[in-house]
């Protein structure tokens, strides 16, 4: 897993943890490169909090290490701290104060300066866009503004490296594009991101590689390209339409197949060795008459490729795990 | 770890400037128990402030009856009714508020009491009001031990009025007595000297009298006796004469024999030796002896004699001279009659509450027990909100979660809000302190800043006994239940909502084990019996080792459970 390039500013090495007989993590490595934003998904209960909280030094692994710019978490907690930034999956934030203060709570406990802190208030509730609501009690705001808040109070000191976790988790459309933007430019200012989510459509827009885990074991890691040729998939198309077609239909059309039909009563679909193969398909359908109502192209993705690598949905969940993380 | 420290006590004072619940809890709710408690349970203490009623059947209408109306009249919180009729009293006391007892004076108690006979109120009480009825009674019986003595004390001095009028009478008694027997003694004296006069007088003519009959009755028997004696003499005489003269002549007879024996012997020759002695004569008398005999008798001479009134005694008859001992017995009777003390009636034994400390104050105000006892109930209730739940809070809201992330010490942290904690919890007790001192008016001692002492080491005790109960109750619902049963148990068994007295022996010793009892010991030292600030050390000594070990098995605790 571990890739050549520059000195990972956070490494996971082999490791496993369990509750009581049920074991959670086992043997996951991995590591993350300055710059970088690594997708950690899976479905609910598959690990990737644990692997958060072990990451963030909040849980203990039962074996393996955890290093932090080279050097093992527990060797100076305090130093190593200040370089990890937590977003974690619930609000981590305190209701009655105002954003401001919150933000400037975490700041200065993140061990920056008081004129320090002031500045990277200022800087990074501008960036989430809560200036106006800077002085606005934090259990008045939108849970789109909270979750801004979340990821400001978690990169208002820059850290090296940062852990987030389902950060966009039930927020509006808007936030997510937010919140989104602000990873990115948190990893462009050179911060090493790793983004736990569920959210494959995420995954695939924001990771520069992610790694796919399932019931504790990491199944796959690599670039999001690489990851959906590697499940195999193909470009298929849904298709609603009004008229009549014969079985043979596509027999015209070389590369192309129907996987799924409703026998001529209005739907069906088709996969394609290319999508560029979407025209050929549509004109051959007019050809024959058929009034076509409507249609989706569905590109291959990751989980397409988790769901062949694991024979499981990504949505799919193990609820005991869910319930403990 | 100091930083941590700082930072989180900034936070918390942040926290609770935004929590205007927490606010309440920590000053409003106090001073409202307190005031409700102060004025409801004032009774206890004696300082009630609710007027309570008091239906009076006058069957005596004497001066005690209304002296009992009047004192009672007179109480602040008392109303006096006047009923006729004990039934109606009876209904009053079972069913109307405030009205714990009635009083019937039974007819004739005034006089009872003038004759010094006993009397007795009849009480018609609720025993479910038992505590406000154990009040009056008190009262009543200070004013019937404040009747009596009144009684008493007139009744002595009309006792010693009499007295006084007694000796007086007695002292001019005494002064006539003595005027009158100087006059008796005088004429008896001037009696006495007339009637010996007249003894003497008498017995001396008398006298004289028999003297001369005497003088003449021996004169005359003198001369018969003598007549005879010589009489008689002149015979014996002339015996005696004849008797000289055969001496006379028998001692010439004598030397005649002799001649003749001499005569005798010679002419025996040899043979004379065998004559045998003659018969000795006897020796005659002296040849004065007998001239003596032969002389004639004279007869004495009576004219020598002295006269035969000289021998008479010369009476000289005194009276004998009145006892003094009678009039000094009379006297002194008197004069003890005037010493003698009057006597006192028995005395009444009162009672007079008199504090056991110099300084100190017999009666207290409900507000100096329950600002102290319910500012400590509620510095521990506002312990647990403040930290106990916080920081169940701080779990649940993920913050806690966080700053472990960012290397921030937990026992930091923790310090930091049990330091936050710790200054308002003082705040708190001072500002209830004030407050108390300004509405109520109760006592802050001797030395009002020494209260500070207990209030920073309850305080810290308090702060440190919260970081307990978030450690041991291990859930966010937990808390509440386990901290304020805790709490309140603490506040209880330590004294703070009724004196330490109230509870049994081994409640009292599992109440020296808690902060509380050492807390309220001192304030009520320095509140009530104003002690001096030095009595401050101990207790709070002992309350801040108890808060030590509180905050070591907390932290010890609260770490193990987050690490």
């Amino acid at each position: 897993m571990t890739r050549c390039g520059p000195a990972p500013i956070l490494q996971a090495i082999a490791v496993s943890k369990s509750y009581g007989s049920r074991r959670v993590l086992d043997g996951v490595s991995l590591d993350v490169n300055p710059g970088e934003i690594v997708g950690l998904l899976g479905p609910n209960g598959a690990g990737k909090t644990t692997t958060l909280s072990i990451l963030a030094t909040v849980l203990r692994p039962d074996s393996g290490r955890v290093l932090i710019q080279g050097t093992p978490a527990h060797e100076d907690p305090r130093r190593l701290g200040r370089l990890l930034g937590l977003v974690p999956q619930s609000l981590a934030l305190y209701p009655t104060l105002s954003a401001a203060e919150n933000v400037w709570h975490f700041a200065r406990m993140q061990g920056l300066a008081r004129r320090d802190a002031r500045a990277a208030c200022a800087r990074v509730l501008d960036e989430v866009g809560l200036r106006d609501r800077a002085h606005d009690p934090t259990r008045s705001l939108s849970g789109g503004m909270k979750r801004r808040l979340n990821l400001a109070c978690g990169i208002v000191h820059r850290p090296a490296a940062l852990l987030l976790d389902e950060t966009t988790g039930g927020v509006d459309l808007e936030s997510r594009e937010q919140i989104l933007t602000l990873v990115r430019q948190a990893a462009e200012t050179g911060a090493g991101i790793i983004y736990s989510t569920h959210y494959m459509e995420e995954a695939e827009r924001i990771c520069d590689r992610v790694l796919l885990i399932d019931r504790g074991t990491l199944v796959a890691a690599g670039p999001v390209d690489e990851l959906i040729a590697l499940g195999g998939g193909r470009p298929r198309m849904e298709v609603t339409y009004r008229g009549h077609l014969a079985d043979n239909w596509l027999c015209d059309l070389a590369g192309v197949r129907e996987i799924a039909g409703s026998g001529g009563h209005g739907r069906l679909t088709v996969e394609m060795t290319k999508p560029a193969q979407l025209g050929d398909v549509l004109q051959h359908l007019k050809n024959l008459r058929v009034h076509v109502i409507d249609f989706t192209l569905h590109s291959p993705n990751l989980a397409d490729a988790f769901l062949a690598l694991t024979g499981r949905s990504l949505h799919d969940s193990a609820p005991e795990e869910a319930e403990r993380n | 770890m100091l930083r941590a420290t700082w930072l989180t006590v900034q936070n918390e004072a942040r926290l609770l400037r935004k929590d205007p619940i927490v606010l309440f809890m920590l000053l409003l709710a106090p001073v409202v128990i307190i005031t409700v408690a102060g004025y409801s349970l004032g009774n206890l203490y004696g300082n009630g402030s609710n007027t309570v009623h008091v239906p009076i059947i006058d069957r005596d209408r004497g001066q005690v009856a209304a002296a009992i109306i009047d004192a009672l009249g007179r109480e602040r919180a008392v109303a006096v009714e006047r009923v006729a009729d004990t039934t109606d009293a009876q209904t009053l006391v079972r069913t109307r508020d405030r009205t714990p007892l009635a009083i019937e004076i039974p007819p004739g108690t005034s006089n009872a009491i003038a004759e010094g006979r006993p009397a007795s109120l009849i009480l018609y009480v609720d025993p479910v009001r038992r505590l406000e009825v154990n009040q009056l009674e008190l009262r009543l019986a200070d004013f019937c031990r404040s009747l009596s003595a009144a009684a008493q004390a007139t009744a002595q001095q009309r006792l010693a009025d009499s007295a006084a009028d007694l000796r007086a009478q007695l002292k001019r008694l005494a002064t006539a007595l003595t005027k009158e027997r100087l006059q008796i003694q005088q004429e008896l004296a001037q009696q006495q000297a007339a009637i010996v006069a007249s003894i003497n007088a008498q017995v001396g003519n008398g006298i004289r009298q028999v003297a001369r009959e005497i003088e003449t009755t021996v004169r005359m028997h003198e001369q018969q006796a003598w007549g005879e004696l010589q009489r008689q003499l002149s015979a014996r005489q002339e015996i005696l004469l004849k008797v000289q003269r055969y001496l006379v002549e028998l001692q010439a007879s004598q030397n005649g024999f002799e001649i003749w024996l001499e005569t005798l012997k010679e002419r025996a020759g040899r043979h004379a030796s065998d004559i045998p002695p003659p018969p000795a004569f006897p020796v005659p008398p002296s040849e004065a002896a007998l001239a003596e005999l032969a002389r004639p008798i004279t007869p004495p001479s009576f004219a020598s004699l002295p006269p035969r009134s000289s021998l008479l005694p010369s009476l000289a008859l005194k009276v004998p001279a009145l006892s003094p001992g009678s009039e000094g017995e009379l006297a002194s009777e008197l004069g003890s009659l005037r010493d003698a003390s009057v006597p006192a009636l028995p005395g009444t034994l009162g009672l007079i509450e008199r504090p056991a400390v110099e300084g100190g104050s017999v009666a207290i105000s409900a507000f100096d027990q329950y600002v102290p006892g319910f500012g400590v109930t509620f510095l521990l209730i506002g312990m647990l909100l403040g930290i106990s739940l916080t920081l169940f809070d701080e779990r649940e809201w993920g913050t806690l979660k966080r700053l472990q992330v960012s290397g921030v010490p937990l026992a930091g942290v923790l310090l930091g809000k049990l330091s936050a904690r710790f200054v308002v919890g003082t705040v708190q007790m001072t500002i209830l302190f004030v407050v108390g001192w300004a509405l109520f008016g109760i006592s802050l001692g001797r030395h009002p800043f020494a209260l500070g002492f207990p209030i920073v080491s309850m305080s810290f005790a308090a702060a440190a006994f919260g970081l307990v109960i978030a450690a041991v109750a291990r859930a966010h619902d937990s808390v509440m239940p386990l901290g304020t049963v805790s709490s309140m148990a603490m506040s209880a068994i330590g004294g703070c909502w009724w004196p330490l007295d109230f509870e049994p022996g081994w409640m009292r010793a599992i109440a020296w084990s808690l902060p509380t009892t050492w807390t309220m010991q001192v304030f009520n030292d320095l509140m009530i019996r104003n002690q001096p600030a030095s009595s401050v050390l101990w207790p709070c000594a002992v309350t801040m080792s108890i808060g030590c070990l509180f905050l070591a098995i907390g932290l010890c605790a609260f770490l193990k459970l987050n690490k």
